[in-house]
Formats: C-alpha cells, structure tokens, sequence
C-alpha cells in the first residue's frame, strides 16, 4: 500500500550496498526488523531513552526507534548482525562474551553498537567517557558492572 | 569447541550477534496484530463501546471487546478469582484492557485503535491503601473467591464487603507482656512505594488455536501455571494446551505467574487466527508492578539493646487485580523480621485492592518492603541507645542454626560472617580510594524463598554422546540454560559442550512450578541429579544384559565409560541394546516434598541472604546522594557458574539502587503520572557506583548438589536501607519514605535546620 507515496532509497547495509522502497514514514527499526528480517535490533522503550534499538549510521549510533528508513538514503548503515565477520566476533562482541556482560541479551545489540562507537571516536575514552556516552543504553539486568569491564577492557 | 573456546554462558553467541530469537521476534504463519485499547478510567462503568468505525479501517480483521466472551470462563486469577479476560462492562484502572483492535499489521491495528468509541461512567475511585481501607471507600469488586492451592500453597484470606484481598497473622511468645516490660519501645512507620519491573522486553505473546488444541508462544515465567489458567479458561484438557516460551528479555516477576497469555488467547480464539499482541514499555508498566506499602514497626529493647519483641504491621496496596499479591503480603512480613533473634513476635498483613495497575510478584516478593523498614530501625534504635549499628547487628544476630521463627527452617548461613565481610571489603575500597566525606551504611536482609518443590527435567543421553536437558525452566537472562548444561555435564561426567538445554515447551518439558523466587537452578540440579541417576542405572543393566559387565564396575568417562580398564564409548553400549547403531537413554528427574526423604518439603529450602555496606557522600545544597562505593556479600552455598552468580548479585544490587534513589511509579487523579520510560528512571551506567564489589561465599550447606542454594533475588534486600542509614549517621536526618530523591532529601535537611 501507499505505493504511491514510498521513496526509494539507497544505502549500504552491513557493508552491501542496497536499494528499496520505504513509506516516508516508516520508522528505521520497522523497515530493518520487519521488512529486511533483520531482527536483532530490538524495540524497548519507543521513545529514545533505552539505547535497545541503535543502529550505526555513519558509524554514529542513532535510535532507529525514533529515525525515519528514508533518512538513511545514500548512508552507510550498521546493524548488530554486521559485526562479526566470517563468523568471527568483532572485538566488542567478544569482550562482552569473555566478560559476562549480558544476561538476558535484549540490551546487548544496542550496547555492542554503542561501545563500537564509542570506542572509534575515543579509542582510549576515561571512565567518565565511557559512562557519559553509554549512558543512553538501558540495562535492566547486568547492574553495568560487567559492562563496564568488557569495555574497559578494550581501552 | 575446546573448552577453553567455550563461552561463559551456551547462549552469549547467539545474544552478542543478534542471531538470539526473542519472543518478540517471533513470526507464526498466518499470525496477524492484536493492539489493545486500554482504559482511560481509574474506575467507571462501560455504558457503551463502538466499534463499527474502526472495523471498516483498511487492514482490520476484527475486534474484541467483553461483550464476546459467551462460551468460555471470562474470569480468572491465580490466588482469587477476580480478573476479567477483558473488561466486562467495567473498568478498574487506568490501563485495563477495554478493546482489542486485530489487523494484518501492528501498525494498521495501531491506526484503528483511535476509532473504537469507549462510553464510560465514571465511578468513585481509590488509589491509596489507606483510603481503601475506610469504610465509606468505594467497592472495587463485588465479591471474590480465593483459589485455594491453585498456584501457591494454601489460600487468600480476603474479607467479604471490603476491599481487603488478603490479611495474615501470625504470633508467638507474648509481645504484649514483652512490650510492656521494655527498656524502651520504637514504633517507626516507613513508606515503600510502587516500582516497576521494566523488563527491557515488553510483554508479547502469540496465541493459536487448531485441531491440536491451543499453542501459545509466552513470555511467562511459569509455563504450567499459564498452561493451568488457559485449559480452566477455554475448558480444554491441559495436554491440549501448549505453552513454548523463547528466549525472554527480562522478567524480574513482572512476567511472572500469569499475565497477557489469557488475553492474547482470547483473541486468538475469537478471531479465529493466530494473533500475536506486543505490549509497548508503555502498555507494560501498566500491567504489573511492585506492591506498595506501608510498614508499622514497634521494637522492644533493653537497655544493652537486645531486641525484646517485635511487632510488625503491613499493609499493601495491590491494584485492581490480586494476582500473586496475597503471597507477596505475607512475605512481606515474614522478611521484615531479619537475621535476629526475637522471642516475642507479631506478623499482621493487610493487602487491598485499590484503582491502580495490579501489584504482582518483583525480584523478593515483599522483601525489599520489609527490609526497607526493619533495617532502617535497626540504625534509629542503635542511635538512641548509644550503640554502633554494626555493633547491635552482631549482639542480636542468630547464629547458624537458629530461629528466625520457631516453626521456619532455622537460618541455615553465617550472618555475621557475611556482615563481617561487607565490613572488610569496604574498609579495602576504602583505603584504595581515601575520600574524606564518605559516610558508611549497612543493612541486612533475609528472605524465605517460596520454593515449591514440584519441578521435573528429562536428560536425554544420544548414542553419540550428546545430551538435551529438558526442562520448564525459562531463560530470561539468569542464565538456566548454562546451569542446566553445567549439572548435566557434571551429574554424567560429560564435557559440558555435549550438553544442549532446549527451549521450554510444555508439550514435552515435565511439570514444573515456575521460574522464579531462586528455585530454577537448584531445584533444576536436584532434579538433574535424579535424572542422571535414572540415566546411570540404565547403563548398568544395559552393560551387565549386554556386554557382561559388572555394573558395579562402570565408571563414566567423557564420551562413555570405563569398566575392568577398558573404555567403551556409548555407541559400543547402545548399538548391541539396540541392534541398529541409533538410539539413546531418557533419564527422568522429578523432585515433590516427598523426595529426599521428604528433605524438601521443609520452608523455606534455604535461607536467601544479603549484607550490603555502602558509602555515600550528599551535596546539601541539593539533597542529591552520590553512592560512590558499595559492597554486596551473598552466602550461594556454591556457585554452578560463578560468573553468572556473580552478575545476578550485580544486577539485583543495581536494581535495587533504582528503587533506593529514584524510582516510583505515582498517581494523581487516578492516573499515572509517569507511566513512560521517558518519565520513569531506571539506573544507568552512570549511577553504578565508582567501587562496587560482590562478595559470594561459597560455604556448602545449602540443599543443592555441591551445597548450593538459590540465588538471585537476595542483593536487592539491603541497598536502599544502607543508603538510609549513612544518610541518618552522617548528616543526621532519617528519611522513612522511598525513594531518597534529592527533594526529599533537602527537605529533610531543612526541617533540621528548622528543628
Ligand atoms: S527503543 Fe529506541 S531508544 Fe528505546
Ligand atoms: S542483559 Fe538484559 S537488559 Fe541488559
């Protein structure tokens, strides 16, 4: 429906480049989650507060909850299934996996996402740095302990 | 995979890449959208609903209201019957379900939902305990039946022509001559308010109806207790219903017992589709949170500070729908006592319905609302009396042993030692961050986990080796399914890699109570035990009809076993037992009060416990507390998975934070007022402490393989309590009411002054 009114867009997605058509006010975790199956992005709170559906966008992460899909034309997009690379883990990923830092996991693609930025802007980022900029991902069960010691870790 | 290779938990690969399949990821063919149009009343009659603008909406399958429930039990409940599948002609809080809107997309649905037309009455409503209490308070429902041991052992004692959905009591020794003997006597009142679960998950469900009978893909915590409440509903034999739960993001009790399923299934079975609802966080914290109450305390004392006699008065408010609520009120008095010993003590409890989103079981049921105010007092009395708080801990603490209450299992840890150790390590945080205004805390709590021994697990040894655990036991991030893999692997002696944990589903999991209260993992191992036992029986027979061997003999070894120095690997057993080279051995495992000589059916099963040590500092221009280091010590017996144990304590310590400082779900004209996540703060990686330490002591003594006991819920107990108590001991104010916002805090403060 609403063909009519659908834009196409352009973007590169985990890497390949592809081209679709959205509704202009399709949001960007509705197009990723249920129009390209991409189910690891994960809906929490709605309203930008719960950091469960970043995504990278331009390496910047960005709540799709709260984005448009046509904003992402002629971007480069990263979703939590592009990290790994032939089955290896990226570097985050794994230390999340060596330091325990999830529990039930609903969280976990958004802040995998997050550290990855935060850890390409500031690759030596402070404590302070770290909790300033992870602070927009919501976890309810881990406490942050171990998360926090999975990204410093990697500093 | 070597082991070395192995991951701490089977299911962080799947999770840490986005493969993980959570219930709400879900897609069932044919499946369409349910959304729910919810009530804007606190209380009001439903004169009228109009529906027929919407069900011409582009998209709309249909609608479902209370006016369709002819041919099933519309209504239902697990302690008192007393909730509507969807309201039927009535609305009891702001949130209920009014109307569900079924279109072939949620956002369709989403769209149609502003079309129903929803007449109410308005009705006099009561969102306080207390004014639900009066005799002039509205009525909220007309009469209820208690569902005796339908869920919980034992029965809800609500009283008829009041909104009182519970009360309990319970005395020994005599208070009254103790009280009136006392050096001295405090009588404190503390304030405990709601608190929201937010699992990051909202709840989501999917119901299908067939010539198999009913599935439903649920995010329950108890599969067999959503299982139970389906079949009374639709009236269908409980092997006809099907109860599968994925991967669940988060839960705390806020998905314990019984939620959406009902609702979902309804749906489904009008539509005549498979329907799948997904809450919004919105929709969720209108669905279940933490009983509010209100804790009276009167202590009697010596002059040393030995504690007299106790009395304790609770009273809870439970929203418009019972749920677990009965059990959480006596709870809450059960866990307001603490680690000391009391020969003269009165529980009372007092749990009402009121307009407001129905109270449900939370991480400790009643137990951070007792400790809250137990151990709050325990600081006032020792200011009074002249005494370092620590200090009167010690003088009163019970010793392994014995009694909390004479007819409770006695206290099976070392409190002191526990209290000692938080002592330790924060006097260790101390020195590696000297700081000079940091003011000191401490609380301790104890819980009488409600247990209920009924669980069962099937093992299933494969020719090759491998093995599939089988359990009810939902993964909702505690990490069940690496405990599982863990005791099988060891109960058989087997790499743990060869070990799978399946997804819970009814159709072929044994009965199983539920998971929650800290039960999975330990009544899960004990289980387990008794299935690999079953297993190693059959392999003695087969070894001894087949191969000649002397079962006496076998020992198992990684891949099969050994016997007289010869090793031979599974398929060497089973390929002669079963003339082709396939097969495998069932092992069951089922756990009743009757097993181990009837061991489990004593209560609680262990003790769970927690002593917490904090140190803050307060800007007093703000009233804003800053925790800048904490310590949580735990006695677990023994961990499975260390790790794991550890980042339970860590989370429950954390949540609790949240409930100490700033979280509180509030009313005002019979509306929440910050029912969004926008307006509700739940702790983030900023509010983790600098310093945090976990301390898990790992003595043996519980009733587990190895000595472990449960664990989980126990951190959450003491958090806020020590924060009350530094605040009382370095800036001399007593705050009796959660949460410790800055403007409480500030008032506190200038009322000093004013003093
Ligand atoms: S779902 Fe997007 S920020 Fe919470
Ligand atoms: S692991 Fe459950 S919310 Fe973070």
């Amino acid at each position: 429906m609403a063909d009519l009114a659908s834009l196409d867009i352009s973007f590169t997605l985990n890497g390949a480049p592809q081209t679709h058509s959205v509704a202009p006010f399709a949001l960007l975790i509705d197009f990723l989650r249920d129009d390209l199956a991409l189910k690891g992005t994960k809906r929490s709170c709605d309203v930008q507060v719960c950091g469960a559906c970043t995504v990278l966008v331009d390496g910047l992460p960005v709540s799709s909850c709260t984005s448009l899909a046509a904003d992402i034309d002629g971007k480069s997009v990263v979703t939590i299934e592009g990290l790994a690379e032939h089955g290896k883990l990226s570097p985050v990923q794994q230390a999340f996996v060596d330091h325990a830092a999830m529990q039930c996991g609903f969280c976990t693609p958004g802040m995998v996402l997050a550290t990855t930025a935060l850890l390409e802007r500031h690759p030596h980022p402070t404590e302070q740095e770290i909790r300033h900029y992870l602070r927009g991902n919501i976890c309810r069960c881990t406490g942050y302990i171990k998360i926090l010691e999975a990204v410093k870790s990697l500093v | 995979m070597s082991a070395a290779e192995r991951p701490d938990r089977v299911d962080f690969l799947d999770k840490v890449t986005g493969r993980a399949a959570f219930i709400s990821d879900l897609d069932v063919p044919g499946m369409v959208h349910g959304k729910v149009l919810r009530s804007t009343m606190p209380h009001a009659r439903i004169t009228g609903i109009d529906i027929d603008a919407a069900l011409s909406m582009p998209g709309v399958i249909g609608i479902v209201t209370g006016s369709d429930l002819g041919g099933i039990d519309p209504i239902w409940g697990v302690s008192l019957k007393d909730r509507p599948l969807i309201a039927i002609d009535r609305v009891r809080y702001v949130g209920e379900p009014v109307a569900v809107v079924v279109a072939e997309t949620e956002a369709l649905a989403e769209e149609a939902l502003d079309a129903v037309m929803v007449d109410y009455d308005p009705l006099p409503y009561v969102t306080e305990a207390a004014e639900a209490l009066a005799p002039n308070a509205p009525l909220i429902h007309d009469g209820v039946q208690p569902l005796k041991d339908f869920y919980f052992k034992g029965e809800a004692k609500p009283v008829a022509g009041t909104n009182i959905f519970q009360t309990y009591a319970y005395e020994t020794g005599d208070v009254d001559a103790a009280f009136a003997s006392a050096d001295r006597v405090f009588e404190d009142s503390f304030d405990f308010p709601m608190v929201y679960h937010y699992a990051m998950e909202p709840h989501c469900g999917i119901a299908s109806f067939g010539d198999d009978g009913l599935t439903v893909w649920s995010c329950g915590q108890a599969p067999t207790a959503v299982q139970k409440v389906l079949s009374r509903i639709f009236d269908l034999p409980i092997a006809r219903v099907r109860v599968i739960t994925p991967l669940i993001g988060g839960g705390f009790g806020g998905k314990a017992s019984v939620k959406i399923d009902p609702l979902v299934a309804t749906v489904a079975w009008k539509i005549g589709r498979p329907v799948r609802i997904c809450f919004s966080a919105s929709e969720s914290m209108l669905t279940a949170r933490r009983l509010s109450a209100t804790v009276n305390l009167k202590t009697a004392v010596s002059a040393d500070g030995m504690l007299q006699a106790k009395s304790v008065e609770v009273l809870m408010n439970g929203g418009a729908y019972a749920d677990t609520g009965p059990a959480v009120a006596i709870k809450a008095a059960i866990r307001a006592i603490g680690p000391y010993k009391i020969p003269n003590l009165r529980l009372r409890s007092t749990a009402v319905y009121t307009n407001t989103v129905p109270g449900a079981a939370f991480r400790s049921i009643g137990g951070p609302q007792g400790v809250w105010a137990t151990e709050s007092q325990m600081d006032i009395i020792a200011d009074a009396l002249g005494i370092d708080p620590v200090e009167l801990r010690y003088r009163n603490m019970l010793k392994r042993g014995e009694h909390v209450r004479p007819d409770l299992t006695p206290i099976d840890v070392d409190m002191a030692e526990a209290m000692g150790l938080a002592s330790q390590a924060m006097s260790r945080l101390d020195a590696q961050e000297p700081h000079r205004r940091i003011v000191h805390g401490t609380a301790l709590g104890i819980a009488d986990p409600a247990n209920s021994p009924v669980a069962g697990v099937l093992l299933r040894l494969k020719i090759d080796g491998s093995i599939a655990v089988i359990s009810s036991s939902i993964e909702v991030g505690q990490g069940i399914r690496e405990v599982l893999c863990r005791v099988a692997a060891e109960q058989l002696g087997q790499p743990v890699a060869a070990v799978s944990a399946l997804t819970p589903d009814t159709a072929i999991a044994p009965f199983d109570w539920g998971t929650g209260a800290s039960r999975s993992s330990l009544m899960m191992a004990l289980a387990i035990e008794d299935a690999a036992a079953d297993i190693k029986a059959q392999i003695g027979d087969i070894a001894a009809s087949t191969l000649g061997l002397d079962p006496a003999r076998i020992e198992l070894v990684a891949g099969g076993f050994t016997a007289d120095d010869k090793r031979y690997s599974f398929a060497d057993l089973l390929h002669p037992y079963f003339g082709i080279d396939s097969g495998e051995l069932i092992g069951i495992g089922r756990i009743s009060p009757r097993s181990r000589g009837g061991a489990l059916a004593k209560a609680p099963l262990f003790w769970e416990t927690a002593a917490g040590r904090c140190g803050i500092t307060l800007d007093e221009d703000t009233g804003e507390i800053a925790v800048k280091r904490y310590v949580s010590v735990a006695d677990i017996g023994r961990a499975i998975n260390r790790t794991g144990a550890e980042g339970q304590d860590e989370g429950a310590a954390i949540m609790g934070l949240g409930h100490a400082l700033f979280e509180e779900l509030i009313y005002a004209d019979g509306q929440p007022v910050n029912g969004t996540m926008i307006d509700y703060h739940v702790p983030t990686i900023d509010d983790v402490p600098a310093q945090f330490e976990t301390v898990l002591i790992e003595n043996g003594g519980g009733p587990g393989p190895g000595g472990m006991r449960g664990m989980g819920e126990g951190a959450i107990l003491p958090i806020a309590p020590a924060i009350a108590n530094a605040l009382a001991t370095g800036f001399g104010i007593r705050v009796k009411q959660l949460p410790l916002t800055p403007e409480r805090v500030w008032r506190a403060l200038q009322d000093k002054k004013d003093r």
